[in-house]
C-alpha cells in the first residue's frame, strides 16, 4: 500500500540518520581523549613524541598577541594538536579555570584570595612573558613624546586633572605647548590583570597620590571610557582626540600610537620599550610559586611599569593525554616560544625565571 | 490518500466515547507528543527562571535592598545595580522617543496614503532593516557611527554650554559611545517591529469608519485623527510596549557603543552602562558574589521584560477582542 | 406675498481650504519623511558593510583557515571556521527547535482548540519570543556548559531555545489559515486526528511554515549573545559540533569589533557582510517560499 511505504520509507530514513549521527559523535569524540602510545615518554621538554588533542585556554588579553603567534608556530611542532586562546581578560581566564571550562589560562596577576577557593586543586604559576603598559594617548600637534610622571598620571586617572595644558602636566614638559583639549580617561571595563599592574604601580610609586586602590576593577571615575580588552582600549585611544589610557605595549605599538616617557623610581625618563622591561625583569625577587612583580623595578633604564604575565594550569590533570599536552604547550610558551617574543614587543624571561619554570614543568602529573 | 476501511460502521452513531477509546496508540501517541512540545515552552520558561533565580540568590540575601544602591564596585565586593537598571530605562527611552513617531508615520504611510503597488517595496525594506543582526549594528556603530557623532556632540555640547536645562541634559562630558548613541542604534532596531505591528493593528480599522470620516468631508489627515487613530490606540500602545521590551533586552549592539561606565547621570552624551550590556561584558570573568550579581540582574531583566511583554500582548488582545465585538 | 426664499445653507464638501488642507500635506509629508529617516542609516550600514567588506571577500576568506591572529594583515587566514561554526551549529539548532516548534503549533491549534493550557502556551510562547536572547546563554551556561564544557552543542541549544517561540508563533499561524474543510473532508473519509494532521493539513501549510522557519533560522545565524559564554573561541575549524571550543561569525564580529587592528577590523567587516548575505538569502528564500508555495497565506 502506498501508506506503508511511505512509513517505511520514514522509518528506514530515521534509522539511517540515527546512526548517522552516532557514527558522527562517536568517531570525533574519540580523537580528543584517546591516549597515544607516547602518553608516558612526552614528560620532557624534548616534544617530539606526536600527540594529538586540543587545549583551550582564555585570559590575558596582554598575552594575547604572543598567544595567537605560539598557536601559530606551534603548529609545526606538533601537527596533531588544536590549541584555542579566547581572551576575554585575566579575571575571565581565573574564571574559566576555576570552572574547569579550559585546561589552562593566562592571567597578569596571581589568583586574588577571594577567589582562591573557587579552584579544584592546586595550580601552577609558569611566568611566560614580561611587557611593559605604556600609557598612550592621542594629541595631535606635540613636537616630541610626553613626559609622565606617576603623580601626575594618578591625578589624570583620577579626573583631578581635566585638560592636556594642566600646570603640572606642563611641569613634566617643559618648553612643550599643550593644547587645551580636554582629558578622556581610557580605561578597562573587563577584570584586567593589566589594570591591576598598572594601579599597582601607581601605588608603589605615589603611595596615598593614588586612592583608587590596586585590583583587577576598579572603580574609575564617572567620565572614564572602558573598553573590553587591551584592544578595546587602544581602539578608544585611537578614535578619541585628547584621549589618554593604558596599554600593553605589543598593542599599542601595532595600533601605531603614541606613547610616554614615564619617570621611574631612579628618577629617569623612560621610554616603553623590550629592553627597558628586561632590564625591570631582572632585577625581581622571585617567590617559590613562581610569582613576582617587575612593577617599580629599581635601575636607571628600567621601565617602571613593566607586567609580568602567567600561564596558570592545575598541577593535578584528569588524564594521561592533557597532561603530555600542557607540558608541550606549555614548555613551548616558556622555551621555544620565547623567541617569538622581541618581534612582538614583549622581554623574554630572564633565564634564572626561565630555567626555575621549566623544572617545575615536571610537576604536572595526573 | 488511502481509504481505511475501518470498523467504524459497527459503532452506533453517538458514542464518541467508543470511540475514543479504539483509537489506535499511533493517534494517541501523536498527541502525547504534540502536547509535550508544547510544554516545553512553559517548561523552558520555568526552567529560566528557576535556575536563574537560583544561581543569583546569594546577590539577594547577601546586599537585600542595596541591591538597588548606585555602587557598582567588585573590587571592594560592591553590587548596587541601580546604574544598570537607570541605563536600560534611559536608552529605552531614547529608543521609544525616536523609534514610535517614526513607526507610525510608516504604519500610517502604508495603509493610508500609498497605493498597493508601491507598499511591497517599503515593506520590503523593513523587512531589511529587521534582518540586519545586531552586532553589525554595534560593529558599524563603534567603528563610523560613534566617532562621527563624537564631533556632533562636541559642536552641541559648546553650543548649549550654559543653558540651564541643555547643559545638563547635552552638556559635557561627551564621547561617541553614550546613552544616546545607544539610545539611536536602538530605535534603528525596534523601528521594524513596532512598524508592522502598528500596521496590523490599524489595518483592522473597519472601512465603514474610514469612508464615514470622507464621507463628512474629512482630509485625510482628519480621518486618520479622528478615526484611525482612536480605534487602534490600544494596539499601538501595545506595539509600543514590545518595541520597549525588545530596546530593554537588546544586548550586543549595546554593549559595543553605550560606553561601558557604570554612572548615573542627566548628560546623554556620557558613556554610561546598561543591564544586559554589563552581563556580557562581565560574566565571563564573575565568580562567587560577583557571578550572582550578575544573574541577579539577568533575573531583573527577565522579569522586567516578561511583565511589558505580558502587558503589551494584553492590551493587544484587549483591544482586538473589544474591537471585534464592536 | 413676501416670501423670501433664501438660499440653504449647504456644507461645503469641496476640497478643504486653507490651514486644513496644509495641515494635511505637512502631515503626508512628515509620513513621507519618516520612512526616508529609517532609509538613511540602512543605506548607511549596508554601504559601509558593503565597501568594507568586500575587499576582504574572496573563496579563501570564505572557507580558509585558521583565524588570523588580531594583529595580522588583511590578507592572512580566513573566516572558514566561523563560517563552519555558524552552519553547523544554526543546522543543528534548526533541527532541534523546526520539528519541536511545529509539533508544538500542532498541539495549539489542533488539540489545544479553545483550553486553558493552550491559551496559556500560546501566551507563554508570544511572551518567550521577548526574552533577551542574553538569558537563554546564561540559562544553558548555568545547565549544560558548566557540567559538559564549551561545545557547539550549548551554543545550539541557546539558539533553540530563541527559535522556539517564533516557529511556533509562526506555525501556529499557518495551520490556522488552512481551512476547516480539507480536516473534515479528510475526517469524513475515516481518518484519524493524527493522520489527518500529519498528511493533510501540513502539506497544506507546508510553505507558510517552511517560510517562518527560515525567518527564525536568519534570527538565529545573527544571534551573539546566546553564543558568548556557550562555544568558547576556535581558531581552527571543529568540525565536531557536539564537543570541543567553536566559534561563529557573529563572535568572530563581536571580537573584531573591540579591535584597533585595521587588519583586524577588515576582517571583521569581512565577516559581518558574510553574515548579512546569508540572513538576507534565509530572507528572500523565505519570500519565495511564501510566494510559490504557500496556498494559504494572509
Amino acid at each position: 500500500m502506498h501508506l506503508r511505504r511511505r512509513r517505511q520509507v520514514t522509518t528506514a530514513g530515521l534509522a539511517v540518520c540515527a546512526l548517522a549521527l552516532a557514527a558522527c559523535s562517536s568517531s570525533s569524540s574519540s580523537s580528543t581523549s584517546s591516549t597515544t602510545s607516547s602518553s608516558s615518554s612526552a614528560s620532557s621538554s624534548a616534544s617530539s613524541a606526536a600527540l594529538s588533542g586540543t587545549l583551550n585556554g582564555s585570559g590575558s588579553t596582554l598575552q594575547l598577541t604572543y598567544q595567537q603567534a605560539a598557536i601559530s608556530a606551534f603548529r609545526s611542532v606538533q601537527s596533531g594538536m588544536t590549541v584555542n586562546y579566547g581572551a576575554g581578560g585575566s579575571g575571565k581566564g581565573r574564571t574559566d579555570l576555576a570552572s574547569g571550562v579550559v585546561n589552562y589560562a593566562a592571567s597578569d596577576s596571581p589568583i586574588p584570595a577571594a577567589q582562591a577557593s573557587t579552584f579544584k586543586g592546586t595550580v601552577l604559576y609558569f611566568p611566560d612573558v614580561i611587557a611593559p603598559v605604556t600609557v598612550s594617548y592621542n594629541l595631535s600637534g606635540l613636537s616630541k613624546p610626553l613626559q609622565l610622571s606617576a603623580p601626575v598620571i594618578a591625578s589624570i586617572f583620577q579626573a583631578k586633572i581635566t585638560t592636556w595644558n594642566n600646570s603640572a602636566i606642563a611641569a613634566d614638559n617643559p618648553g612643550v605647548t599643550l593644547p587645551s583639549t580636554p582629558i578622556t580617561i581610557a580605561v578597562r571595563s573587563d577584570s584586567s590583570g593589566t589594570t591591576q599592574n598598572f594601579t599597582q604601580f601607581l601605588v608603589d610609586a605615589t603611595g596615598d597620590g593614588w586612592t583608587l586602590g590596586t585590583s583587577s576593577t576598579i572603580k574609575w571615575p564617572a567620565t572614564a571610557r572602558a573598553g573590553n580588552g587591551n584592544g578595546g582600549v587602544a581602539s578608544i585611544i585611537k578614535s578619541t582626540p585628547g584621549a589618554v589610557g593604558y596599554v600593553d605595549y605589543s598593542d599599542a605599538k601595532a595600533s601605531g600610537l603614541t606613547f610616554a616617557n614615564i619617570k621611574n623610581s631612579a628618577g629617569d625618563y623612560v621610554t616603553p620599550s623590550v629592553a627597558g622591561a628586561s632590564a625591570a625583569a631582572s632585577q625581581v625577587t622571585v617567590k617559590p610559586n613562581l610569582t613576582f612583580s617587575a612593577i617599580w623595578a629599581p635601575g636607571a633604564t628600567s621601565y617602571p611599569i613593566s607586567a609580568q604575565s602567567y600561564v596558570l594550569v592545575y598541577e593535578t590533570q584528569p588524564n594521561a593525554n592533557d597532561e603530555a599536552m600542557l607540558k608541550a604547550w606549555v614548555g613551548y610558551l616558556i622555551g621555544a616560544g620565547q623567541q617569538l617574543l622581541p618581534n612582538l614587543g614583549f622581554a623574554p624571561l630572564p633565564s634564572s625565571i626561565q630555567s626555575m619554570a621549566q623544572a617545575q614543568l615536571s610537576k604536572i602529573s595526573m | 490518500m488511502s481509504t481505511v476501511a475501518r470498523a467504524d460502521q459497527a459503532t452506533p452513531a453517538g458514542s464518541a466515547r467508543a470511540l475514543s477509546e479504539r483509537r489506535p496508540l499511533g493517534d494517541r501517541g501523536f498527541q502525547v507528543l504534540a502536547l509535550a512540545c508544547g510544554l516545553l515552552v512553559l517548561v523552558i520558561l520555568v526552567l529560566i527562571a528557576v535556575t536563574t533565580s537560583q544561581q543569583a540568590s546569594s546577590w539577594f540575601t547577601t546586599e537585600g535592598w542595596k541591591i538597588f544602591a548606585n555602587n557598582w564596585n567588585p573590587g571592594a565586593n560592591q553590587y548596587g545595580a541601580l546604574a544598570f537598571i537607570y541605563g536600560t530605562a534611559i536608552t529605552a527611552v531614547i529608543a521609544l522617543v525616536m523609534a514610535v513617531p517614526v513607526s507610525l508615520g510608516i504604519a500610517l504611510l502604508l495603509t493610508e496614503v500609498v497605493p498597493y503597488r508601491w507598499s511591497r517595496p517599503i515593506v520590503y525594506v523593513i523587512d531589511l532593516l529587521a534582518v540586519v543582526p545586531s552586532v553589525v549594528w554595534g560593529l558599524w556603530g563603534i567603528l563610523v557611527f560613534a566617532p562621527w557623532l563624537q564631533h556632533i556632540y562636541t559642536d552641541i555640547a559648546s553650543g548649549v554650554k550654559g543653558v540651564p536645562v541643555l547643559d545638563s541634559l547635552f552638556g559635557q562630558p561627551v564621547s561617541g559611545a553614550s546613552f544616546f548613541t545607544a539610545g539611536i542604534i536602538l530605535a534603528f532596531m525596534i523601528t521594524p517591529i513596532v512598524t508592522s505591528l502598528s500596521r496590523e493593528v490599524i489595518a483592522t480599522v473597519p472601512a465603514i469608519d474610514r469612508e464615514g470620516a470622507y464621507a463628512l468631508g474629512a482630509t485625510r489627515w482628519e480621518m486618520i485623527r479622528g478615526a484611525v487613530l482612536p480605534h487602534s490606540q490600544g494596539g499601538i500602545v501595545g506595539a509600543v510596549l514590545l518595541g520597549l521590551g525588545r530596546a530593554m533586552g537588546e544586548t550586543i549592539a549595546v554593549a559595543l557603543v553605550i560606553g561601558s561606565s557604570p554612572v548615573i547621570t542627566s548628560h546623554l552624551f556620557a558613556p554610561g552602562y546598561n543591564m544586559p550590556a554589563v552581563i556580557a561584558n562581565q560574566f565571563g570573568e564573575a565568580f562567587g558574589l560577583s557571578r550572582a550579581a550578575l544573574m541577579g540582574i539577568g533575573v531583573l531583566l527577565f522579569v522586567f521584560t516578561i511583565i511589558i511583554n505580558v502587558l503589551a500582548r494584553g492590551i493587544v488582545e484587549r483591544n482586538a477582542r473589544r474591537k471585534r465585538g464592536a | 406675498m413676501a416670501v423670501v426664499t433664501a438660499e440653504p445653507q449647504l456644507p461645503d464638501l469641496r476640497e478643504a481650504k486653507g490651514w486644513r488642507r496644509t495641515k494635511n500635506r505637512i502631515m503626508t509629508i512628515l509620513m513621507v519623511v519618516s520612512f526616508i529617516l529609517v532609509i538613511i542609516p540602512l543605506g548607511f550600514v549596508l554601504f559601509t558593510v558593503i565597501a568594507k567588506g568586500a575587499s576582504i571577500i574572496s573563496w579563501s576568506f570564505l572557507t580558509g583557515g585558521p583565524i588570523a591572529s588580531t594583529v595580522a594583515p588583511a590578507g592572512v587566514g580566513g573566516m572558514g571556521p566561523a563560517v563552519l561554526g555558524t552552519i553547523e551549529i544554526t543546522a543543528l539548532a534548526t533541527v532541534m527547535a523546526v520539528p519541536l516548534g511545529i509539533l508544538g503549533a500542532v498541539y495549539l491549534n489542533e488539540y489545544g482548540g479553545k483550553n486553558w493550557l493552550a491559551a496559556l502556551i500560546g501566551f507563554m510562547s508570544d511572551v518567550m519570543t521577548g526574552v533577551p536572547s542574553i538569558i537563554m546563554g546564561l540559562f544553558i551556561f548555568t545547565i549544560w556548559v558548566l557540567h559538559f564544557g564549551l561545545s557547539g552543542l550549548a551554543g545550539a541549544f541557546a539558539l533553540g531555545c530563541l527559535m522556539l517561540p517564533i516557529v511556533i508563533r509562526s506555525s501556529y499561524e499557518m495551520l490556522r489559515l488552512v481551512p476547516n474543510a480539507l480536516r473534515e473532508g479528510s475526517y469524513a473519509l475515516g481518518a484519524t486526528k493524527a493522520r489527518v494532521t500529519v498528511t493533510v493539513v501540513l502539506p497544506a501549510a507546508i510553505g507558510g511554515i517552511v517560510s517562518g522557519s527560515l525567518l527564525a533560522v536568519a534570527r538565529a545565524a545573527g544571534e551573539t549573545a546566546p553564543l558568548l559564554f556557550c562555544i568558547g573561541a576556535a581558531s581552527e575549524a571543529n568540525k565536531n559540533v557536539f564537543s570541543g571550543a567553536n566559534t561563529a561569525l557573529p563572535s568572530q564580529i563581536f571580537a573584531n569589533a573591540n579591535q584597533p587592528y585595521v587588519g583586524a577590523q577588515d576582517r571583521g567587516w569581512g565577516a559581518a557582510l558574510t553574515l548579512i548575505a546569508l540572513c538576507f538569502i534565509l530572507m528572500i528564500a523565505a519570500r519565495l517560499v511564501t510566494a510559490r508555495f504557500a496556498r494559504y497565506s494572509r
